[in-house]
């Protein structure tokens, strides 16, 4: 028999070999068994039974009015990409490109603590501020980024007093966020981001031997994690609050099979969240491929563990957080919308955040700057002391590389399941495989993306109850 | 609403007054009922008199024979012909409301207080009601029927209620329909009401099981209410009645309100009265509350987790689960609120929301004392 119902767009694939996953642009997703799906593509589920009320809820499917169902679609759709009406509030500045760590991985062309040859003018500071207020977005966060900005202390007090000034007339939501290796904070320093409600990020690999394998200094008689360790200390003494200072980890070749420890020495060190970080490919790691990189696949089998841990750790009472399935199940599980540069549709690059080289030369992502190290400016937007707001952030170029970075309509996502949790990369993209469009069946963002997502998926679909509450308490 | 019987004399049409046991100032005595003990002297002035004496005697509008315990100052009555006093505002209760219009665009299968369908204009009368009202009340709300059926005239109560209870909190319940206009929806943020809440009930996630339960085609009508009310940042709240055609799906339910009105402040779920249509349709319509206390946890567990405030109202705590027994509140309005003879002495029964006066005859059958 045949049921009257029409059927909403949706992406489907098999799950298992019992089970198909179906997911629509909102987000929302249901599992069907194989003979459901078949009776239900093919109109012949019972529109009074309970599992085709579960499609029409998730508005998959509807016997009513498609107008109606398209509109609460509509609806849905907007906010989920509404951080798009915002425009760029992530705007990092480069200061400097000294910075006294020589970590394995680096991306940057360092340069030596004494070699003033890469730091920023005060002009083209002034210049990064108006550009940056230039801008429409109601929240500008301006992330200090390097080398290490602590060396040059002087320019990222600069830059904070100018937008502060700026902004007593623009009336933004203006915060502040500064990326270092801590090492070389003093008190004062940190009093004084504390009065300036600067947030400080910083970085953290693991235990000492391996924290230090991967991010030495380049000192090599300072003992790096003793010193950091002492430094985090210092800042939560100041501040009088322990979420002041977040840490970032990054895997090198020499962090597979130690995510446990990791875990455990973010827990000693009092930080409650961590996210699970694989390596980019650009820069610094691409030549010295064979020292510090790995294959995506033992990434993602890592990353499984560290996940199963982190989930026994708050099933034992601690609550942590791991950052990326945070992001990823916030996608899947509730009706909002998350910014994240790296993964977002249309891509983050430009319309999100942007990067201000110490020269004032403007990028759409940090990654982008790294390319120009190897004289590749494709994804230069302009220079502040040269072209305007509208020339680089409204120009040609941006426009191109936005128009073929929405995962919509890329081949190889736009009929993925997992699309509506997911994003592009077009830098990464053109780095890695040529061009911003990109290749998905080779692509390792790709690969590792998807890993996680189905990962997150099964267990969502196991309904453990104390592990979803645990999802829960992580989205909030 | 409370209502008590007394004799009459010289009363034609019906009396609309202010109680009061002390007496007023002989100019502002006209809009004022008196109520006084044994005096065979009616003073002159008031709307009328109300007495505990049987025989009342005189030329002037007098109610008697009544207990005058029943009376407080400042409470707000109508005495009719046939002697009914029915009090319209009472000082000491918390939920206080107008009621706009009988008449209403649903035919709810449940409906505790069927609509009618012809009736004359209730807004003159509603507009000098809430002139009575004391000033310092904290809450008011606004019912029927449906009170958008008045169109505009919702607004003049708004204001009229804004201008003599400033401080009160103002509680809609409407089913949304009319907000699918998105004027009307705007006019009611234009009467810039800093504590108003619209309280609109989703029975199903399905569009069909909800409009079978309304009896009309307006669930999407709802929903394009309840975007343009949250749209122009109106507080609103969700009320969902339990009965046998809507305790499957109340999981589902819960997920589909986080899904499509995250916006909302709050999600109400209901025991149902069984008077009116609920008690004509009991056989389709009774479950035993016991018997949906599994997917009444889970929805409410669901809406937690996700961060949204729930609530069960009309509920009996014996009857519920531990787990939520503290999102039951105590709703039911005190002249219908009854206790049976098994609550006596049972240690809850003070934070317990007890029974619907018409629930006497259908309640869980797992009532017990704790």
């Amino acid at each position: 028999m045949k049921y009257e119902y029409t059927i909403l767009p949706f992406r489907f694939d098999h799950f298992s070999n019992e089970e198909y996953l179906l997911t629509n642009d909102v987000g929302e997703y249901i599992f069907l068994k194989n003979a459901d799906f078949e009776k239900f593509v093919t109109h012949e589920l019972d529109s009074k039974s309970d599992l085709f009320y579960d499609l029409a809820s998730k508005q998959i499917a509807t016997t009513d009015k498609v107008e109606d169902v398209v509109k609460m679609l509509a609806t849905k759709f907007r906010t989920k990409k509404s951080i798009l009406r915002d425009f760029t509030s992530l705007h990092m500045v480069v200061p400097t490109l000294r910075c006294n760590s020589s970590c394995i991985y680096c991306q940057v062309k360092r340069h030596e603590k004494s070699d003033h040859s890469a730091d920023m003018t005060k002009k083209t500071a002034k210049n990064i501020v108006k550009c940056i207020f230039d801008g429409p977005s109601p929240y500008i966060k301006i992330e200090f980024q390097g080398g290490d900005p602590s060396i040059d202390f002087e320019m990222v007090k600069y830059i904070i007093e100018e937008a502060e000034w700026v902004n007593l007339f623009k009336k933004r939501d203006l915060s502040f966020v500064i990326c270092t290796n801590l090492t070389l904070l003093t008190p004062d320093m940190v009093k004084y981001l504390k009065k300036h409600k600067c947030d400080i990020s910083t970085s953290l690999d693991g235990p000492k031997d391996l924290h230090d394998t991967n991010r030495p200094l380049q000192d090599k008689k300072l003992d790096h994690h003793e010193i950091f360790e002492k430094n985090v200390k210092m800042v939560r003494d100041i501040w009088g609050d322990a979420d002041c200072v977040s840490a970032l980890m990054t895997t090198s070749k020499y962090s597979l099979g130690r995510y446990k420890e990791i875990i455990d020495e973010y827990i000693r060190l009092g930080f409650n969240n961590i996210f699970l970080r694989s390596l980019n490919p650009y820069g610094f790691a691409s030549e010295y491929k064979e020292k510090v990189a790995y294959p995506i696949e033992e990434f993602i089998e890592n990353f499984k563990e560290g996940l199963d841990y982190i989930i026994e750790i708050n099933k034992k009472g601690t609550f942590f957080v791991e950052g990326f399935a945070a992001l990823l199940l916030k996608r899947i599980l509730t009706p909002f919308a998350t910014g994240f540069v790296d993964l977002q549709s249309p891509a983050g690059v430009g319309i999100a955040g942007a990067i201000y080289d110490y020269d004032g030369s403007v990028y759409v992502a940090d990654e982008g700057r790294m390319l120009a190290r190897f004289k590749n400016y494709y994804f230069k937007l302009g220079n502040v002391n040269e072209n305007t707001f509208q020339e680089m952030f409204n120009g040609k170029l941006l426009h191109e590389i936005i128009e073929n970075s929405c995962t919509e309509c890329l081949p190889g996502c736009a009929d993925c399941v997992f699309q509506p949790y997911c994003g592009a990369d077009p830098v990464r993209n053109y780095s890695v495989q040529g061009d911003v469009v990109g290749h998905r069946p080779t692509n390792e963002m790709c690969i590792k993306t998807k890993a996680i997502i189905h990962y997150l998926m099964e267990k969502l679909h196991e309904g453990d109850p104390e592990t979803i509450k645990i999802f829960w308490s992580w989205i909030k | 609403m409370k209502q008590i019987h007394a004799n009459i004399l010289n009363i034609e049409d019906t009396i609309l007054g202010k109680i009061t046991l002390t007496g007023k100032n002989i100019f502002g005595r006209k809009d004022y009922i008196l109520v006084q003990g044994e005096q065979e002297l009616c003073p002159s002035g008031y709307a009328a008199t109300i007495t505990n004496m049987v025989y009342i005697k005189g030329n002037r509008p007098i109610a008697g024979g009544v207990d005058l315990k029943e009376f407080h100052e400042g409470d707000v009555v109508t005495i009719n012909k046939e002697g009914e006093i029915t009090f319209l505002y009472e000082i000491e209760s918390t939920s206080n409301a107008i009621f706009a219009t009988g008449r209403c665009n649903h035919r709810c299968i449940m409906c505790p207080q069927p609509p009618v369908v012809h009736e004359e204009d209730m807004t003159p009368f509603n507009m000098k009601l809430i002139s009575l009202f004391d000033k310092k009340t904290k809450e008011v709300g606004i019912t029927g029927g449906e009170p958008t059926l008045i169109g505009d005239k919702l607004f003049d109560l708004i204001k009229q209620i804004k201008k003599y209870t400033p401080k009160a909190a103002i509680s809609i319940l409407s089913n949304g329909v009319k907000f699918a206009d998105r004027d009307y929806a705007m006019k009611l943020a234009l009467c810039n009401c800093y504590d108003l809440q619209i309280d609109i009930p989703i029975f199903s996630d399905v569009a069909e099981l909800h409009n079978e339960i309304v009896g009309a085609n307006t669930f999407y009508k709802t929903v394009q209410g309840l975007y343009n009310l949250a749209l122009f940042g109106t507080k609103i709240g969700i009320r969902v009645v339990i009965h046998k055609k809507t305790y499957k799906r109340l999981p589902q339910l819960a997920d589909y309100i986080y899904h499509n009105f995250p916006f909302v402040c709050n999600v109400a779920f209901m025991q149902m009265e069984t008077i009116g249509m609920a008690e004509e349709n009991i056989h389709d319509l009774w479950i035993d509350p016991y018997d949906y206390n599994k997917q009444l946890v889970e929805a409410i567990e669901i809406l937690r987790s996700r961060g949204m405030q729930a609530a069960i109202y009309n509920a009996q705590l014996c009857v519920l689960p531990e787990q939520i027994r503290d999102t039951a509140v105590q709703s039911i309005s005190e002249w219908k609120d009854i206790y049976l003879d098994t609550c006596e002495g049972c240690k809850l029964k003070e934070q317990c929301g007890g029974f619907f006066a018409s629930n006497k005859k259908y309640h869980s059958s797992h009532i017990k004392k704790i």
